[in-house]
C-alpha cells in the first residue's frame, strides 16, 4: 500500500500545480497545427496569458460547441470561439449565446461575411472542391457537383458522410442555393448510391483527400486545404472549384466570436481585432491550410484562389446556421440505415 | 471490513462513476424516449447487436484454443506468445483498421466484424488461459488416463466456457460501442452503418440534450443486457474451477502437433497484432514513398519533439487515475465479494461507467463538475484523472472482487481472530496477498486512460494528451509521424506490463 500511496502523492502534487487563471480562453476548432503558432504570437505581443482549448478532426466541431453550451448553463470559461465554419456559431448566435461586437478590424471585410448584428464575423475561408487524382482522370473531365453520380465513376468517387462538419454545412447549404427539390434530390441519390457502393462515403474530408491521392477514388468532394496538404505532398492532384455556370462554389469562413458570458469581454475583444487584421488573412493564405482571404485586396500565394477564378455560391450563412440541425436530422434519415 | 473505508469508497465511486451518468439521464423526458422508437433506429440496433455477435464469436473461435495453447501445452514459445497475445487489446481498433484496409479489399460487415473480433480475442484468450490453468491436475490426469488429450478437453471446455462466455461478453460490448471502426472499414464499397453513429449524430442534430441522452438508451440497454449475463458467468466460473484441495495442471504434450499449433499461434498474431504493428513501423519509415531507417529516426525524433508534452500529459494523468482507481477498486471488490447476496445484487450498479457512450459520460463530467466551488478542478488536469478514474473504475472493482473470491476466506479470519482490524486486514493480509490482481487492475485503467479519447475530448485538460495530438495529425496525412507516434503510445502502454512481466516474481493478473 506504501507503494501505491507514493506515486499517488507526486501525481497530485503534480496535478496541482496545472490550474492556473488565463486573461483569455479562447476555444478555437481551426486545426491547431494552423492556429496555435497565431494564437501564441497574440499571447506574446499582448502580453496576456492565453489559454486556446482545441477540437479535433474526428470531433467535427461538435466537442466545443456542445462544452460552450453546457458551460453557459452552469460556470462559463470561454471568451472567444474561433470557428473554423459558420453553421455552429450561427447557431450559438441564435441561442442567445453570443454578444455584439463591432471590431473596427471587420470594417473591410464584405457583408456577406458579417452578422448584421455584429455577434460574429467571417474571414479566411475555405472552399468546398472537387478533389481530382490527375493519373485517373483529367480533371477538365469534371465541372459539376452532379458528375459525382455519373455512372462512368461508379464506385470511384467519395464524400465524407454529411452528419457533421463541413460537408454537413455543404448539403445544408444546398437546400438554400438549389431549392427543397433539387437539394434533396442531390442527397437522396447520395445516399442511394451510399447504400450499394456506388458512392463511397467515408469518415472525413481528410480521409477523401487521402482516398484520391492515394488512387484508391478518382475524385471526390474535401475542403480546399484537405487538397492543399495533398498537393504540397507533391500527389497528382488538383482542385475543381465546380458548377461555375451553376451554383458555384461553397466559400466556408473561419467565424469569430464572444461569448455572451465570457467573463474577460476586453482582452475577447482585443483578440478579436486582432486575429480579424488582413496580415492575419494574409499569413492563412500562406500557410499549409491555404484558407482564402475573403478580402480582395489581401495578398495571397499563386495556389490560393482569388475570387474570379471561381463562382461563388449564394447562400446566407445566416439561415444555414438557422437550418443546420433541422437538417441534420433529416440527413440522419437519409444516410443513417 | 472497515465501514468508514467502504462507506468513503461508496461516496468516491458515486460521485465519480455514477453522477456524470444520472445528471444526463436526469434530462431525458417522455417525449425524448418516444421518439427513439422509430424503425429505421431498430434495423441499426438488430445490425449492431449482431455485429456485436459476430465479434464476440470470433473472440471465442480463436481465443480459446490460444489461451488454452499458450497457457497449458508445450507450444514452441508458448509463454512469449502468451504475452504477445495481449498487444491486440492495446491497439487501438481504428489502427488495426487501418493497417488492414490498406492491404486487403475486404470491406463491409463481414470485416468489421472480423476486424473487432480480432482486436476483443485477447479477452477471450486471457481468461481462457486462466480457467485453463485453474483445473485441477489430478481430475486431468484421470481424464488424459481413460481417453487421451480428447477426453481431457472433453471434460475441462464446460469448466473453461463460464470464463470464455464472461469475457466474450465484454468483446460484444467493446464491438457494439465502437463506430470508428465499422465507419473506416465500409469507406469504400456499400456503407455499413451501426447505432454508434445514430448516437454521435444526434448530439448535433438534437435541440437538447435531453433527446440526445436519450438516443443513447437503446445501446446501454444493449450493454447491460451482454454485461448482466457477464457478472453470473464470472461467479460460476470462480466456483466451477476451484476445489479447496487444488493441484495446478502440468504441461500438456503435444508431440507433433505443437508445431500446427505453433502455425495457429502466430497466424492469429501475426493478423492481429503482428502486421498492423508491421505497417505502422513501415509507414514510420516512409511507408509507399520510400522506406529508409532515416526517415524512421526522422520520424521518431519529430514525434518525440512534438510529443513529449502531450506524452508526459497522458502518462500523468492515466497513472493519476490508475492511483485513484486501485485502492476504491480494492475496497470495493473485496467488498462486494465478501458480501454474498448483497454484492451480487449491488454488481450491476458497478458497471454503469462503461456502459454508457463515452460522450455522455465526458458531457456528465461538465455538467457535474464546472461549477463555482469546482471549478478549479474543471480547469486543471484534475480533471481528465477523475473523468478516467470514474469511466474505469469497474475494471478495478471487478479485478479486485476475481481476486478475493481466490483468497482463502480463513487467511482473513486467523487475522481477525489475532486481533487485527478490518483496516489492518486489508492493507496488511489481503492487499499484499492480491498484489498481482491489485497491480493488473491498475494497469488496466492505465492503459485505457492512455486510449482514451471519446469522453476526454470534452473536457479541457484532455487537449494535451497525446491521443489528441494523434489525431489531429491524422488529419493531416503526416502517416510517418502519426505511425511513429502511435507506436510511441503502443510502447508506453506495454512497457508497465512487460516490467512486472520481466522483474516481478509473481504472475500478472490484469483482469477481473
Amino acid at each position: 500500500m506504501r507503494l501505491l500511496l507514493s506515486p499517488s502523492l507526486l501525481v497530485l502534487l503534480g496535478l496541482a500545480g496545472c490550474a492556473r487563471n488565463p486573461d483569455l480562453v479562447i476555444y478555437c476548432s481551426l486545426d491547431q497545427e494552423f492556429s496555435e503558432e497565431l494564437i501564441l504570437r497574440f499571447a506574446r505581443e499582448s502580453g496576456l496569458e492565453v489559454r486556446a482549448e482545441y477540437d479535433i478532426e474526428a470531433n467535427k466541431n461538435v466537442g466545443l460547441a456542445t462544452r460552450i453550451r453546457e458551460e453557459a448553463g452552469s460556470r462559463p470559461r470561454c471568451d472567444v470561439f474561433w470557428s473554423n465554419e459558420c453553421a455552429q456559431v450561427v447557431a450559438l448566435g441564435e441561442e442567445g449565446l453570443l454578444q455584439t461586437y463591432d471590431s473596427p478590424s471587420a470594417r473591410d471585410i464584405p457583408a456577406d461575411f458579417r452578422d448584421p448584428e455584429h455577434r460574429w464575423t467571417g474571414f479566411a475561408a475555405r472552399a468546398r472542391v472537387l478533389i481530382v487524382n490527375t493519373q485517373l482522370v483529367p480533371p477538365d473531365q469534371i465541372v459539376s457537383m452532379w458528375d459525382l453520380f455519373d455512372p462512368r465513376w461508379k464506385g470511384q468517387v467519395a464524400m465524407a458522410r454529411p452528419l457533421a462538419g463541413t460537408t454537413n454545412t455543404h448539403m445544408t447549404a444546398l437546400y438554400l442555393a438549389l431549392g427543397e427539390k433539387e437539394a434533396l434530390r442531390y442527397v437522396e441519390t447520395a445516399a442511394r448510391l451510399a447504400q450499394d457502393g456506388s458512392l463511397n462515403l467515408v469518415t472525413g474530408n481528410a480521409h477523401v483527400m487521402r482516398l484520391v491521392r492515394d488512387g484508391q477514388a478518382a475524385f471526390g468532394w474535401t475542403d480546399s486545404d484537405d487538397f492543399n496538404v495533398a498537393r504540397e505532398a507533391g500527389f497528382p492532384v488538383a482542385a475543381v472549384y465546380p458548377d461555375r455556370d451553376g451554383v458555384g462554389t461553397l466559400l466556408i469562413p473561419n467565424t469569430v466570436c464572444i461569448l455572451a458570458s465570457a467573463p474577460r469581454a476586453e482582452a475577447a475583444r482585443r483578440f478579436v481585432d486582432w486575429i480579424l487584421r488582413p496580415e492575419i488573412e494574409a499569413e492563412l493564405a500562406r500557410s499549409r491550410s491555404a484558407q482564402i482571404p475573403v478580402r480582395a485586396n489581401v495578398p495571397r500565394p499563386a495556389h490560393v484562389v482569388g475570387p474570379d477564378a471561381f463562382r461563388a455560391m449564394k447562400v446566407d450563412g445566416r439561415e444555414v446556421g438557422r437550418t443546420v440541425r433541422q437538417r441534420t436530422a433529416e440527413l440522419q434519415e437519409l444516410f443513417l440505415k | 471490513m472497515s465501514r468508514p473505508l467502504l462507506l468513503a469508497a461508496v461516496v468516491a465511486f458515486a460521485l465519480l462513476g455514477l453522477a456524470p451518468v444520472v445528471v444526463m439521464v436526469a434530462r431525458v423526458d417522455g417525449a425524448d424516449l418516444h421518439a427513439i422508437l422509430a424503425a429505421r433506429s431498430a434495423a441499426l440496433l438488430g445490425r449492431t447487436a449482431l455485429l456485436g455477435a459476430g465479434a464476440a464469436l470470433i473472440a471465442l473461435v480463436v481465443g480459446i484454443p490460444f489461451g488454452f495453447l499458450v497457457a497449458r501445452t508445450d507450444v514452441p514459445g508458448a509463454p512469449l506468445w502468451r504475452i504477445a497475445g495481449v498487444l491486440p487489446i492495446l491497439l487501438p481498433p481504428l489502427v488495426v483498421a487501418m493497417s488492414w484496409a490498406g492491404m486487403t479489399t475486404l470491406r463491409g460487415g463481414l470485416a468489421t466484424t472480423l476486424v473487432l473480433g480480432l482486436c476483443t480475442f485477447p479477452l477471450v484468450a486471457l481468461y481462457s488461459a486462466r480457467a485453463f490453468e485453474r483445473v485441477d491436475g489430478r481430475q486431468e490426469e484421470a481424464a488424459l488416463l481413460a481417453g487421451g488429450l480428447r477426453a481431457a478437453l472433453r471434460a475441462e471446455l464446460p469448466l473453461v466456457l463460464p470464463s470464455a462466455l464472461f469475457a466474450a461478453c465484454f468483446a460484444f460490448v467493446l464491438a457494439i460501442n465502437d463506430f470508428a471502426v465499422p465507419d473506416y472499414v465500409s469507406s469504400i464499397g456499400p456503407k455499413w452503418n451501426v447505432y454508434a453513429d445514430e448516437i454521435f449524430a444526434s448530439w448535433r442534430s438534437s435541440r437538447d440534450t435531453g433527446s440526445a441522452v436519450a438516443s443513447a438508451l437503446p445501446l446501454v440497454l444493449l450493454t447491460a443486457l451482454a454485461l448482466w449475463p457477464a457478472l453470473e458467468m464470472r461467479r460460476r466460473s470462480l466456483l466451477t474451477s476451484f476445489s479447496g484441495d487444488f493441484r495446478a495442471p502440468g504441461t500438456l504434450r503435444l508431440g507433433f502437433w505443437r508445431w500446427p499449433a505453433l502455425a495457429f499461434v502466430l497466424a492469429v498474431l501475426g493478423v492481429a497484432a503482428f502486421t498492423p504493428l508491421g505497417r505502422l513501423v513501415w509507414e514510420s519509415g516512409g511507408g509507399a514513398r520510400g522506406f529508409s531507417a532515416a526517415n524512421m529516426q526522422a520520424s521518431f525524433a519529430r514525434a518525440l519533439e512534438l510529443g513529449r508534452a502531450n506524452l508526459a500529459s497522458s502518462l500523468t494523468f492515466a497513472l493519476g487515475a490508475a492511483v485513484i482507481a486501485v485502492p476504491l477498486g480494492l475496497v470495493l471488490g473485496h467488498a462486494l465479494e465478501r458480501s454474498g447476496t448483497l454484492g451480487r445484487r449491488l454488481a450491476p450498479l458497478v458497471l454503469i461507467p462503461i456502459a454508457v457512450p463515452a460522450i455522455l459520460f465526458g458531457i456528465g463530467g461538465i455538467a457535474l463538475w464546472n461549477h463555482a466551488a469546482t471549478g478549479a478542478i474543471y480547469d486543471s488536469g484534475w480533471m481528465a484523472v477523475l473523468l478516467f478514474a470514474g469511466r474505469f473504475l469497474p475494471f478495478a472493482v471487478l479485478s479486485c472482487a476475481a481476486a478475493t473470491a481466490m483468497l482463502d476466506r480463513r487467511v482473513e479470519d486467523s487475522a481477525r481472530l489475532a486481533g487485527a482490524g478490518p483496516a489492518r486486514r486489508l492493507v496488511r493480509i489481503v492487499g499484499p496477498a492480491l498484489a498481482p490482481a491489485v497491480f493488473g487492475s491498475g494497469l488496466v485503467v492505465f492503459v485505457l486512460s492512455m486510449r482514451e479519447l471519446d469522453a476526454a475530448i470534452l473536457v479541457p485538460a484532455a487537449n494535451s494528451t497525446v491521443l489528441f495530438r494523434l489525431y489531429n495529425a491524422v488529419h493531416f496525412g503526416r502517416d510517418d509521424f502519426v505511425a511513429a507516434l502511435a507506436l510511441l503510445v503502443v510502447f508506453f502502454v506495454v512497457a508497465p506490463g512487460l516490467l512486472w512481466t520481466l522483474f516481478a516474481r509473481r504472475r500478472l493478473e490484469i483482469l477481473p
